[in-house]
């Protein structure tokens, strides 16, 4: 443990501020994720719980407000607080499956191209520039529309399939530059198999900046989904959704009712901070010069 | 120096581009929903009706604010026997295009209607059987069967001129409406305004306001904007989440009047789901709190509903009561018919159609989860919730209503018969709901042409349509204006919520 807590890296983290900062904000983030039943009061998507009648309350502290609804509560019922904590999970959800995703699609396409070049290098890279001509968000829009039904799956499904373009070109860049190493070379000398030599030789020396793309692109997703419910294209109105949030709460603003809007905002913006700060701090570890 | 100069010019004339192309109408309207075709028969939707009341006229038109029946194109109309209907039309009127109007486009634009590639307003002119016009100025209309709500739609139905319509290709015609109307279009900017200039030899007279703009502002809170920065003269569709706010605007004077719209919860009785049963229909009638729905989501701006036609439809019966808000016995109901554990519903609705469809629709899922069922929530936009709707493909939902023609027996046809396309009945009965009896009882109504023996038949089938829970009644909407003072800008809202700019003087 004395050992780990020492290690160079462990230092440097420990040292930088805004790493700290960073990691304890998106700490926070997955505790209330992970644990929104247990310290939300209620369960903001459980029709029979809600109630019309407890539509509109301003948050606690203020005039009118009720200590059962800490951040006030919207239009239909639903507690602010208790639907931040339940939208961060759909947040995390799909930032974490879409990361996870499309990185190992990325990784492989990018991989395989970048090692044996020649037609199908060209096929996958002409693939990903055509995904990448269009904007991230237009082409999740376009997919979205497409698709019959909707709800996170779909969501997740439609960023994927806009996304995977950047790990593919990220890891096509280093393992062009790994794979003429005369480590490589070696292996493929002393007969070891491709599926070896990528996943054993070459994967790991590519891997560091996969690293800082993910961390950042993280946060993107996770705009990029508060975006689409924004936009009423994202989750469905029975899924809870920090953009759909924000959306309902834009008509209230005017009236006076800014903490529909300003609380699910403010969420927003402290998470991809979080992640970007703590990004920041991967990528002068990992990659100093990238 | 002199480069200097240039640039300060240049950078002058970028500045002022903007504020020459916005250069602004006489009178600018906001409303809330654009227009989608300027082909006056491409869309029943009151929306679209109201941009086109500008630009074309009917046989007949209704003024605000009560929506009585007057003279327009034709001069004096008659109802000769049960089939036959007499029209003399206007003489010296004259078509933007400076064509003649005579009884040959009358007869040339009810013949257009007929097709479907043109035309949405099929039922009307499908009930026509044969168009006479013994001379230029007469058109005599023979219809299929007694219609007798015939005079009671040419209003909508806008002439359109024969000569110019039949080279025209369809862009062209479905983009420059070429009318007799008392404004002419100078240009449509989708998305963003629809601007048009005073016809000055409108038959009428020419209108006060030479130039107006009518802007389509779907967002609420820009239309909101737009009022509180005076970028408008009238706002068509106050926000009722901002209701408040608007009323303590100075500069800002509101006018609220009850609406014509029924919002209802359609429903299905196919056999073999819950809804089969009486009971259950009862019992989801009984879970609604609307009481609630009205001063929370509704913020007071609606009243009741007890039944679909309103206050000046005839078929209108004064003594029907809704079912009571009470889900002890909507529990008790379900249980009674073997559903105590629930059942699977989903409840479907648009969400960009009627003010708060999609928040109503959420309050309904709610209360359907408080006395037991499983409850889904469907909401989409109306462009496509209305193709499934007349696919029927929902049991369940919210839609809107209420008839132009102030006659029950119309949206009966429409809305409560069984599903029949070779007869044009049941096109928005999207659960399908059948009663035999019913059905009978409607046929025997539109042949009916004493006014007082109608009434008493069409409010026996309100009444069991009531009974049956054919539906689920829930509000009439208001409708809120707002007229930014200082102008003295003289708005009187219509009925039907359409702005016909020379009404507003």
């Amino acid at each position: 443990m004395t050992k780990w807590l020492k290690s160079r890296r462990m230092q440097s983290f420990l040292g930088d501020p805004s790493a700290l900062v960073g990691s304890a904000l998106l700490l926070g983030f997955l505790f209330g994720a992970i644990f929104a039943p247990l310290v939300a009061p209620m369960d903001p998507y459980d029709l029979t719980k809600v109630d019309l009648a407890n539509f509109l309350i301003p948050p606690a502290w203020m005039e009118g407000g009720v200590s059962d609804f800490p951040l006030g509560t919207d239009d239909q019922g639903r507690g602010i607080w208790s639907t931040i904590l339940y939208g961060l999970r759909t947040s995390l959800i799909v930032g974490v499956s879409v990361v996870a995703i499309s990185s190992v699609i990325g990784i492989v396409l990018g991989m395989l191209g970048a090692y044996y070049g020649g037609l199908l290098d060209a096929f996958i890279m002409r693939a990903a520039d055509t995904v990448f001509a269009f904007s991230t968000t237009l082409l999740a829009v376009l997919l979205l529309g497409m698709f019959e039904t909707r709800g996170i799956f779909t969501v997740i499904v439609a960023i994927c399939i806009a996304d995977w373009v950047k790990y593919a070109r990220t890891i096509r860049g280093s393992v062009l530059e790994t794979k003429d190493n005369a480590y490589v070379l070696a292996a493929s000398a002393s007969g070891a198999k491709d599926a070896r030599i990528l996943f054993r030789h070459i994967l790991p020396n590519a891997l560091p900046p996969i690293f800082v793309v993910m961390a950042v692109d993280m946060a993107v997703v996770i705009m990029l989904e508060a975006t689409l419910s924004f936009l009423g294209v994202g989750v469905p109105l029975t899924e809870p959704s920090l953009g759909m949030m924000i959306s309902i709460g834009k008509n209230y603003v005017y009236a006076g009712m800014w903490w529909m809007v300003v609380f699910p905002g403010a969420t927003l913006i402290a998470m991809v901070v979080g992640i970007n700060l703590f990004a920041d701090w991967l990528r002068e570890e990992l990659n100093p010069k990238l | 120096m002199r480069r200097l100069t240039l640039m300060t010019l240049v950078a002058a004339l970028v500045l002022a581009l903007p504020t020459m192309a916005l250069a602004k109408a006489d009178l600018v309207v906001a409303t809330d929903a654009p227009p989608k075709s300027m082909n006056p028969h491409a869309y029943s939707s009151d929306a679209n009706l109201s941009y086109m009341s500008n630009f074309f006229d009917g046989l007949l038109q209704r003024k605000a604010p009560e929506g009585k029946l007057a003279p327009a194109l034709a001069t004096k109309w008659k109802r000769l026997d049960d089939v036959t209907w007499k029209f003399e039309l206007r003489k010296g009127v004259k078509f933007h295009n400076g064509n003649k109007f005579t009884a040959a486009d009358v007869k040339f634009t009810f013949e257009r209607m007929k097709d479907p590639k043109y035309s949405k307003l099929l039922n009307i002119a499908n009930s026509i059987q044969s168009i006479k016009a013994p001379n230029d100025y007469m058109v005599i209309f023979k219809t299929v069967k007694p219609v007798p709500w015939f005079a009671e739609t040419m209003h909508m139905n806008f002439i359109v001129d024969m000569e110019s319509s039949k080279g025209r290709d369809d862009g062209d015609y479905n983009t420059r409406p070429i009318g007799t109307g008392a404004y002419q279009l100078v240009e449509w900017v989708k998305g963003s305004y629809v601007r048009m200039k005073a016809n000055p030899d409108y038959w009428e007279g020419a209108p006060k306001y030479k130039t107006v703009d009518i802007r389509p502002i779907t967002e609420e809170a820009t239309r909101f904007a737009a009022l509180a920065g005076r970028q408008v003269d009238i706002v068509n569709g106050v926000p009722v989440t901002l209701f408040e706010r608007v009323k303590q605007m100075g500069h800002v004077e509101i006018i609220a009047r009850p609406a014509r719209r029924c919002i209802y919860m359609g429903m299905s009785n196919t056999a073999g789901t819950p809804f089969a049963d009486l009971r259950v229909r009862q019992a989801i009638a009984h879970a609604i709190n609307e009481e609630e729905i009205i001063a929370k989501i509704m913020r007071g701006q609606a009243t009741l509903a007890h039944q679909v036609p309103d206050v000046p439809t005839v078929g209108y019966d004064a003594s029907i009561q809704r079912l009571p808000y009470d889900p002890a016995k909507a529990k008790q109901l379900l249980a009674a018919a073997g559903y105590a554990n629930g059942f699977d519903i989903t409840v479907a609705g648009p969400n960009d159609r009627y003010v708060n469809d999609e928040k109503i629709c959420e309050a309904v899922a709610k209360y359907l989860a408080k006395v037991g069922l499983q409850v889904k929530l469907d909401v989409k936009p109306k462009s496509i919730f209305f193709d499934e709707l007349t696919d029927y493909k929902h049991q369940f939902y919210l839609i809107g209503w209420f008839d132009g023609s102030f006659d029950f027996g119309r949206s009966t046809e429409k809305l409560l018969h069984t599903p029949n396309k070779d007869m044009g009945m049941g096109t928005y009965n999207g659960g399908k709901f059948s009663n035999g009896d019913l059905d009978g009882q409607i046929i025997a109504s539109s042949s009916i042409l004493d006014r007082a023996e109608r009434e008493k038949a069409l409010q026996a089938i309100n009444r069991m349509s009531v009974k049956e829970v054919a539906w689920i009644p829930l509000h009439y909407q208001q409708d809120i204006f707002a007229v930014v003072k200082g102008k003295n800008v003289k708005f009187t809202p219509r009925s039907d919520r359409w702005i016909v700019a020379k009404e507003i003087r």
